[in-house]
């Protein structure tokens, strides 16, 4: 203690060190650490998605089978570090080029198609109410298990959907019935338009991280 | 003649040895760095240490040769790697080692933690250094995690969602770890770049100095076990290096030289 004393440090001068030290060290801080934490301000904070909030067309309702699930390979735009609109354009890189690609399995519930399908093929005008009907048939799930990520796959032999890597299990309409996942599959939210197609946009019940 | 050229050879690499001593202190440093007094007994044990830094050393050289092909873009990198593997002189040879030592690697740091724990040779006066070791071992975890993802082929695509998808599972921050990682909230180019620069930058430059804390650390208080079991030896030691030093400082007598001829 004694040694310490030899250099008094004097109450301001200990304060006016304090408050430099603070501003620098904010100064020196914050621009490094707000931009490498971009992404998750721009996300979490702010709300934006790098995934383009189009509507991508899947199949038409007559071509989901009876009694098991079809899959499909859907490739929504994604704007990642390369810039909106306008620099894509400019520098004449398609934003279209840069995709997230989806698996989706498609089913009808418990398997059973609506009765309403049967008179639908494609080309016909779909109604309203058949809309309605089929919407409420029909489970449009995205392929990643709800554990950890993996793509599951459906096994006829039992028909149950399977994750390979730690063996969830999910029934035909993507309902967790064992293994380690802590939820359903997770659903897209998806319209059936007049035309008789299924449309997907890439936002689910709930927050699956990766997809 | 052959005697009087290898005389002036011997007194010429003399006078050049002492003139960087004086200048860098360098001949000594390495004199203090070469000479270690190592416990006889499970003498083979004691190199599991050297067989992890010679592994590290690997990764650096091969990765900086790789770093002249690879592209880190989503529509490059796998190319890029194939380039490397197909076409590149050696490549195969080159990403061959970097993978297997990068293998090899983690087990020998297994035997290497693992050794040290059984000999006891985290305690006291070596806490700190079994700390830097528990540290370095981390960041070579995240860097061979970091590095599957590198070659954007199924293997390491998915590996690297399940990984970061267990990052998801942090109590309260999952989401904002999710994001950080990938750099948005899909995996895409940002993440490659971020996985890259995490891989070839950031932890390397945190690697490297932390490896030199461990070997000063280690230098400082000596393998475990001589100070007890080798005290003989290690007087002896320090008896050499102290006539070594004597000598240098003051020379020889002339006599004595002719003597020792």
């Amino acid at each position: 203690m004694a040694e310490l004393q030899k250099d008094p440090i004097t109450r301001s001068d200990f304060l006016g060190l304090g408050v430099i030290g603070a501003v620098m060290g904010t100064i020196l801080t914050i621009p490094p650490v707000a931009f490498v934490l971009t992404p998750l301000i721009k996300t979490e904070v702010e709300g934006e998605s790098d995934v383009l909030r189009t509507w991508e067309r899947v199949d038409h309702v007559a071509n989901i089978p009876e009694g098991e699930p079809v899959s499909y390979v859907i490739e929504f735009p994604i704007r990642q570090t390369y810039g909106d609109d306008r620099i894509q354009e400019e520098s004449g890189v398609s934003q279209q080029e840069f995709t997230v690609r989806n698996g989706v399995w498609v089913s009808w519930r418990d398997g059973q198609p609506p009765e309403v399908l049967g008179g639908i093929g494609e080309g016909d005008e779909v109604s309203r109410d058949q809309i309605e009907e089929l919407t409420q048939h029909l489970n449009v799930m995205n392929s990643t298990c709800a554990h950890l990520g993996c793509p599951v796959r459906w096994v006829a032999e039992v028909e149950e959907l399977l994750c390979p890597c730690h063996g969830g299990l999910y029934d035909i309409n993507g309902e967790h019935i064992g293994g380690p996942p802590p939820r359903d599959l997770y659903r897209y939210t998806f319209e059936i338009r007049e035309d008789g197609f299924i449309y997907i946009t890439h936002e689910f019940d709930g927050d699956p991280y990766i997809v | 003649m052959i005697g009087r050229v290898k005389a002036q050879t011997v007194e010429t690499g003399k006078l050049l040895a002492d003139w960087i001593e004086d200048r860098t202190g360098a001949v000594s440093m390495m004199e203090k760095f070469l000479y270690e007094p190592v416990p006889k007994r499970g003498a083979w044990l004691y190199t599991l240490g050297s067989a992890t830094l010679f592994l590290i050393v690997l990764q650096f050289l091969t990765g900086i040769l790789l770093l002249f092909y690879y592209v880190p873009t989503v529509d490059h990198a796998w190319n890029s790697v194939y380039y490397i593997m197909n076409e590149a002189y050696f490549g195969q040879l080159i990403r061959g080692i970097h993978y297997w030592s990068a293998n090899f690697l983690m087990a020998v740091i297994g035997l290497h933690m693992a050794r040290t724990f059984f000999s006891g040779a985290y305690k006291a006066p070596r806490e700190l250094n079994w700390v830097v070791g528990v540290v370095l071992f981390l960041l070579v975890i995240v860097l061979a995690f970091t590095g599957y993802l590198l070659r954007w082929d199924q293997d390491g695509f998915w590996a690297s969602v399940v990984g970061i998808k267990i990052g998801s599972y942090s109590p309260f921050i999952g989401g904002y770890v999710v994001n950080f990682l990938i750099g948005g909230d899909v995996i895409g180019p940002a993440t490659l770049s971020r996985f890259f620069a995490i891989h070839v930058w950031l932890l390397p430059a945190i690697l490297a100095p932390l490896i030199g804390v461990h070997l000063y650390l280690l230098r400082r208080h000596g393998e475990f076990g001589s100070e007890f079991e080798y005290t003989e030896r290690l007087a002896k030691l320090k008896e050499r290096q102290r006539l070594e030093e004597y000598e240098r400082r003051y020379g020889l007598g002339e006599e004595e030289e002719e003597r020792r001829e």
